[in-house]
């Protein structure tokens, strides 16, 4: 089980490394949109209680989150052309347990999601974000877990999906969304009251809470904040759930009916 | 048949498939009370038309799909109880590559490694052993995406060789391949049935293929219609057919119908008849009704003669195609 969980997580890290083009659109495209909108709004960024930082800044943990977002949404999509190529029949038909397929997908995405955001973490003290080594450490728990809970998720929207341009739509319609209003482009605290209720139910509006948080406080402080447990457990539920139904979704064989029931009634012809 | 050992290495019972309803299609059956016993060692190649169930009977033989009803034992295990130990046994090509192409031949076969929790130290002398039945040797390091059709087809059979499996089910292996690439793959496949005696299950569309065979089973609509050696296959037409092109067949058919000794199908502008005494018959038609027919032929029959007998339909145009 471990082992071919492993060689099917290498399999998404040597594939990553041979599509550049993967490469430099998943990195490209948060740089691109963190330059521009952190550049564009921070002169008119003024909210209650955050006077003192950019909105380049107040956007840095959102983009750390996209590119955990992005991670997962393309190391999932793969499975896919997985399936329309046969190569996941030929996994399917192996004797390691399915489960491997997803711990694989998982393992796989969390390692090119921390290579990916990597190189942006050089970015806090330009920023001036008080990051210390055992924020990191409290950093990376945040990081796991989100980009765990983004890669099930993708998992499992993916696994039912016929076309790549599907899964697409329900990246536009879904998962960007869930990004949007999970905190990572304006604050909740001042959004209107349907806006912030569906912040708030939104369960990547914690997961942003476990990636902003470590940034400014210490880990003494996290220890005793009430908001960062809950925070952390409504995360951790949302990943473990999404988790779970991915295993329980890849667990699923087609069975045929009894006969019994359908031999007198159902036309001939079928595969 | 002789040859092959009393145990079967595939062995179906009453053996239904249904397949669930959706709101706009109702259940559809795909496999209708089949019975099968495949010898170890032999090679067997499943024809049918198009929709006769051959791919459900793959699903499940491959364990992708459970039955609605009956059973299927490889080397008398119990498929549908203990799926993983019987996977082990069983080497599965799909018609669709199963190879990642972003990565090399050796990455690919690593893969499967893994993936059959073939031990490291047994790696190296498996893949020898199995390159040695391909032209790979030296393009361990190529990525699949650039390999030639039949290179990455030889990729396939190398991949699934490597946890020596003691079946081989091949669902149209050779289908997309030139007929250079066609012979040289079945020519393989017939080496490593003879020296590793491992059984053989490929279904194919290719009638020269399952002329190869030692034994083809022809299946529609869910039934297996026919199962037995190509030669005993085809000498159930007799010795010869009759096969006449004309715009009309129904109505030189009309003329045969006082007798009782000669059988004959229509399929499309093709007449085909069976029996006795042929070159006469031939001479009497072509007296009788020259204005008819366009052409006329005996011949012996072939599995195809005897396919579009059973299965009351000739081939589409995309299976010509695959047969020529």
């Amino acid at each position: 089980m471990i082992r071919a969980t492993l060689i099917l997580a290498r399999r998404e890290w040597i594939r990553f490394f041979r599509q550049p083009h993967r490469v430099i659109g998943s990195l490209a495209q948060p740089l691109l949109i963190w330059a521009f909108l952190g550049a564009g709004f921070s002169p008119s960024f003024r909210t209650p209680g955050m006077e003192q930082i950019s909105y380049t800044e107040y956007f840095y943990p959102g983009i750390l989150l996209m590119l955990m977002l992005f991670s997962g949404i393309f190391s999932t999509i793969t499975l896919i052309e997985d399936r329309a190529q046969g190569l996941m029949q030929g996994v399917l038909v192996s004797p390691a347990p399915r489960m491997a397929i997803v711990m694989g997908k998982v393992i796989g995405g969390i390692a090119i999601a921390g290579i990916q955001t990597l190189p942006l973490l050089l970015a806090a003290p330009l920023l001036d974000i008080p990051l210390t080594w055992s924020g990191l450490v409290w950093l990376t728990g945040g990081f796991l877990i989100a980009t765990l809970g983004f890669t099930a998720l993708g998992f499992l929207i993916a696994w039912n999906m016929e076309s790549t341009a599907g899964f697409h739509a329900v990246m536009s319609v879904f998962l960007m969304p869930m990004w949007m209003l999970s905190g990572a482009l304006f604050p909740l605290d001042h959004a209107p009251m349907w806006l912030k209720s569906l912040m708030i139910i939104n369960p990547v509006t914690h997961a942003l809470t476990l990636i902003r948080t470590p940034l400014y406080h210490s880990p003494m402080e996290l220890l005793t904040s009430s908001s960062y447990w809950w925070a952390g457990g409504i995360a951790i539920t949302w990943a473990s759930a999404c988790l779970v139904l991915a295993l329980w979704r890849v667990n699923q064989v087609e069975r045929g009916l009894d006969p019994a029931r359908f031999i007198s009634q159902s036309p001939k012809g079928p595969s | 048949m002789d040859d092959f050992s009393q145990v079967p290495a595939v062995h179906i019972s009453r053996l239904h498939h249904v397949y669930p309803g959706t709101r706009h299609e109702a259940p559809r059956l795909a496999l209708d009370g089949v019975n099968l016993n495949i010898p170890t060692g032999a090679f067997f190649v499943l024809t049918g038309p198009n929709g006769s169930g051959k791919s459900t009977l793959f699903k499940i033989l491959s364990g992708l799909t459970r039955p609605g009803l009956g059973t299927v034992s490889i080397h008398g295990q119990d498929l549908l109880a203990v799926p993983n130990r019987v996977r082990r046994q069983m080497g599965v090509i799909f018609q669709r590559p199963a190879l990642d192409k972003h990565l090399t031949v050796l990455e690919n076969f690593q893969i499967h490694a893994g993936l059959h929790a073939i031990p490291s130290h047994q790696f190296q002398p498996r893949l020898d052993a199995a390159l040695a039945w391909s032209d790979l040797q030296t393009r361990l390091h190529t990525r699949v995406g650039t390999l030639s059709g039949g290179l990455a087809r030889q990729a396939e059979l190398v991949k699934v060789l490597l946890h020596e499996p003691q079946l081989l089910l091949l669902d149209e292996p050779t289908a997309g391949l030139d007929p250079g690439g066609r012979m040289a793959f079945m020519s393989t496949l017939r080496r490593l049935q003879k020296k590793r005696n491992v059984t053989i299950l490929m279904t194919s569309h290719i009638f020269a293929e399952a002329e190869q065979a030692d034994l083809v089973g022809i299946l529609r609509q869910g039934q297996l219609l026919a199962m037995d050696a190509p030669s005993r296959l085809t000498a159930r037409l007799g010795n010869e057919i009759l096969v006449i092109q004309a715009d009309d067949p129904a109505a030189i058919a009309h003329t045969l119908t006082n007798r009782p000794e000669l059988s004959w199908q229509i399929h499309n502008h093709e007449l085909r008849i069976q029996g006795t005494q042929l070159p006469t018959l031939m001479a009497d038609l072509l007296q009788a009704q020259r204005a008819r027919i366009q052409t006329l032929a005996i011949k012996q029959p072939t599995l195809e003669d005897l396919y579009i007998t059973l299965t009351g339909r000739a081939l589409t145009s995309d299976e010509e195609e695959e047969n020529r």
